[in-house]
């Protein structure tokens, strides 16, 4: 143990971790990872998929025990047995999927399970009132308490799920990729609101890949890779080229578009119409998309991608309108009949709809063509021909894996997504509808699930492309249609808009 | 380390379930090594014992094979007791009616007819299910009390074999009976169509498209969905298959064992098929294993009374604590993992 720095009180150490190691396996997560975290600071942790940050951030919870090193509370090391050690310790994690109960309000939801009681054990409401308002000033947010969980907008939500961690005593506020499910304008918000509580004394731990969010509100840095921290460092005077090549190890080059080749259209949503359930009125929605073009979807997430992409790939029914796959009217046909027109679906929910974790690599990646001729014969399978055809998509596809037959939970977030990606650019489909195409992917598998998808389009495939990150949209579309509310606001070429212009038209401002 | 995870988990429960059974035993006064011992050797000691062994766990290879086809797709079915029950009762009336044919036609008739009524019983609910995602426990539970009152009226009423006393049809004619394999024990030809039915279902499992998008369907519904798999379709068609299996074995016990239909001639083969199913994990071998192991409790159950003075009840209360820790698997992989992470601790410097 070495000796403790003698810093001042504010900004003292406040959480930290001393030689923490964690090995699965021979794979080692965390190797001897040093950091510390000062109090009223916002220290930002970034590393690509694999880098070990999930681990890490299960240590600090108390939900994995180290084999190695400690973690460090205010200086001290403590063994955290269980979660509640880190609560007691006022450490609090906001994850990337919300915890908050639907068909309870926001207020209820911050107060769930420490409620402020009158006599009897009702639950004194006045004073919840009170703790709320205080608590969104103190954040400076506007927080309408009454709205039910599923009426509040997403940036709304995730600032609950903060508040609700300082409502129960916690200092230490851990954020894993918050920024992920917003629109711009409302990141500007988010980030304001970490600085506001960090002036309030709080501490907070920003886990990122988005290099200029790290660099817009960061104090420190530290960036791990393989499981190792390359540098923990003041962010002052880091770019973002630098903090990329700490990440990789090498600079990292996006993709660039050659110009595109639009041909005739290949899919064209006519008026169409769904009977909603959901909050938003989906009517008369039209797009065509053409042979050799990205087309990308921008909008907060529930203003009608859903009903694009139920619609499109045929799980969700049409109420009005015709939708046309190249040429052949498709408004009744299931998904599958859809699959043999050619279209092929990049699901945004990955574990759930995109893939099947407990199955194999192989059996994910002939899912939508077990039929073909290449598979199967009179429903039999062909084992050989089925294993040839993963152990070419896998090394094509650069799918980091031992075996085929692994399972493909065993894969990190990014070569899940080559799995999927693989199947669904097999056997030449004519549209691609990718969802979120590099949710959870690190810079790297960014650089190639892209790459995958101007090939596709070079070669003639037309590329419907949803995505909440308006960055992505950009760089890969070659025209954005802005959506809200269920209504094209806008439609930008590829370069004809700044980041700030699209982000408004996002969020409902029609374009001029 | 997978093997051995796998093999505990189906020894894992029997296991516990042994040593509740042995405080039972303990607080009734009994000497419990004494009584498993007895049990092992009413079950499985020597050919006759086995061979009734065997006899007893036919039926338990069908439900619980007809069980398992449905769970591996995600429908959670208990209707495998009614499908039974239909089944059997199709092919008595056929093998007490058509007494002019010959038992080589007759035989394949009953047994085709049984599979038949079995499949059409499952119809109602597979439909509800597929079109309107109305839940299949609750419906095929239901008709499970249907079909048992249904075919308890009719053998006592229309079907009641002349001169009978009560609650059956009249014999199968002779020529449909199947093959005893070693008389005197009622174990017959049925066995051996399990045993085939079983190989096919592995064959198809691994072989066949349909297995594939069954396993596809069952681990990952919504994937299969958006890979152009039709759910609705699948749940429907392996319902159907899991009530004609029942209903086949169903007939086969009428033709085999039983040769007429009894009212309420199944001691719950349906129910202990669930159990079977789940403790094998959709497993071929599994099932039989487990069919055989309930099959030997039942048939032990049956004789042990004879010559100790342990009441029959503990046979029944072990094959319930069986099914109770069948279902508990999450404990124990739960285990497994916190096992791991201690492992993992202790290896490491510090404590």
């Amino acid at each position: 143990m070495s000796e403790m720095k003698q810093a001042d009180a504010a900004r003292g150490p406040r959480l930290g971790g001393q030689g923490l190691s964690k090995s699965f396996g021979p794979l080692m997560a965390n190797d001897r990872i040093d950091f510390v975290a000062r109090r009223g600071t916002i220290h930002a942790i970034v590393g690509g998929n694999g880098a070990g940050k999930s681990t890490l951030m299960n240590i600090l919870q108390g939900l994995l025990t180290p084999d190695a090193g400690t973690v460090l509370v205010n200086g001290a090391p403590v063994a955290f047995r269980s979660p509640n050690d880190a609560i007691r310790a006022g450490i609090g994690m906001v994850h990337q999927e919300f915890t908050l109960i639907p068909g309870l309000t926001l207020l209820e939801n911050l107060i769930l399970g420490a409620e402020p009681r009158r006599g009897l054990g009702a639950i004194d409401r006045q004073a919840a009132e009170a703790r709320a308002a205080a608590l969104a000033e103190l954040a400076g947010v506007r927080i309408d308490w009454s709205l039910t969980e599923e009426d509040a907008p997403v940036h709304m939500r995730q600032a609950v799920e903060i508040l609700r961690l300082i409502y129960r005593g916690a200092d230490v506020l851990i954020l894993d990729e918050p920024t992920a499910v917003l629109a711009p304008p409302q990141i500007r918000e988010l980030l304001a609101l970490m600085r506001n509580l960090r002036e309030k004394g709080n501490t907070i731990l920003f886990i990122s890949h988005k290099l200029d969010e790290v660099l817009a509100v960061a104090d420190e840095v530290t960036v791990l890779r393989s499981g190792r921290v390359v540098v923990s460092r003041p962010a002052e005077g880091l770019d973002k080229a630098e903090l990329a090549r700490l990440m990789t190890g090498e600079p990292v080059e996006a993709p660039t578009a050659k110009p595109a080749l639009p041909g005739a259209a290949v899919l064209e949503l006519d008026r169409i119409g769904a009977g909603g359930e959901g909050a938003v009125a989906f009517q008369d929605f039209s797009l065509t998309l053409r042979a050799g073009e990205i087309v990308g979807i921008a909008g907060v997430a529930g203003n009608g991608q859903d009903e694009i992409v139920g619609l499109v790939s045929g799980m969700m029914p049409a109420a009005r309108g015709a939708i046309r796959l190249a040429g052949q009217d498709i408004t009744r046909h299931s998904t599958r009949e859809r699959r043999a027109l050619g279209l092929a679906y990049l699901s945004p929910d990955r574990k759930k709809e995109g893939l099947c974790l407990d199955a194999s690599i192989a059996d994910n990646l002939i899912a939508s063509h077990q039929h073909k001729p290449r598979f199967a014969a009179q429903g039999f399978l062909k084992p050989r021909a089925i294993a040839d055809f993963a152990a070419e998509r896998v090394a094509a596809f650069e799918i980091k894996c031992a075996s085929p037959r692994q399972p493909v939970r065993a894969l990190s977030g990014g070569n899940q997504q080559k799995v999927a990606m693989a199947r669904e650019l097999y056997d030449n489909p004519r549209v691609l509808l990718a969802c979120q195409p590099t949710r959870g992917v690190d810079i790297r598998g960014i650089a190639a699930i892209h790459e995958e998808i101007l090939g596709f389009r070079d070669s003639g495939g037309a590329v419907l492309l949803i995505s909440e990150e308006l960055e992505e949209l950009v760089q890969l579309s070659d025209r954005i249609v802005t959506i809200y509310s269920g209504r094209i606001t806008g439609e930008f070429p590829r370069g004809g808009a700044g980041m700030e212009r699209i982000g408004r038209t996002m969020l409902g401002e029609v374009a001029a | 380390m997978k093997s051995l995870q796998a093999a505990l988990t189906i020894l894992f429960p029997i296991a516990i379930v042994l040593l509740i059974g042995a405080a039972a035993l303990l607080a009734a006064g009994h000497d419990p090594v004494a009584v498993y011992a007895d049990l092992m050797t009413e079950a499985f000691g020597g050919t006759r014992r086995i061979a009734a062994s065997l006899s007893a766990a036919t039926p338990l290879i069908f439900t619980g094979l007809a069980a398992a086809v449905a769970f591996r797709v995600g429908v959670f079915t208990v209707g495998a007791e009614g499908s039974l029950y239909v089944g059997a009762l199709m092919a008595a009336w056929l093998g007490f009616t058509l007494t002019g044919l010959n038992g080589w036609l007759l035989a394949p008739l009953c047994l085709l007819a049984g599979t038949v009524a079995g499949t059409l019983w499952m119809l109602p609910p597979g439909l509800m299910k597929a079109r309107l995602g109305i839940d299949e426990i609750v419906t095929t539970l239901m008709l499970n009390f249907i079909a048992i009152g249904l075919t308890t009226w009719l053998v006592n009423g229309p079907l009641l074999a002349p001169g009978a006393a009560n609650s059956s049809t009249p014999q199968v004619v002779e020529t449909a009976r199947l093959t005893r394999l070693m008389p005197p024990s009622t174990l017959t030809t049925g066995f051996l169509i399990a045993l085939a039915l079983l190989f096919a279902y592995a064959f198809w499992q691994r072989r066949r498209v349909g297995g594939y998008e069954t396993l596809i369907g069952g681990l990952a519904p919504r994937f299969a969905g958006a890979s152009g798999i039709d759910m609705p379709g699948l749940m429907l068609r392996m319902l159907l298959l899991s009530g004609a299996i029942a209903g086949l074995g169903g007939a086969l016990q009428v033709l085999g064992p039983i040769g007429r239909f009894v009212a309420g001639f199944s001691t719950g083969y349906g129910f202990t098929g669930i159990a079977v199913a789940i403790l094998a994990r959709g497993n071929p071998f599994g099932i039989l294993i487990g069919a055989v192991l309930f099959g030997g409790l039942s048939t032990a159950g049956a004789t042990i009374q004879l010559f100790s003075d342990v009441p029959i009840e503990i046979v029944n209360i072990l094959q319930g604590l069986i099914m109770i820790f069948a279902v508990a698997d999450f404990g124990l992989r739960g285990w497994f993992a916190r096992r791991a992470g201690r492992q993992a601790a202790n290896g490491g410097a510090t404590p």
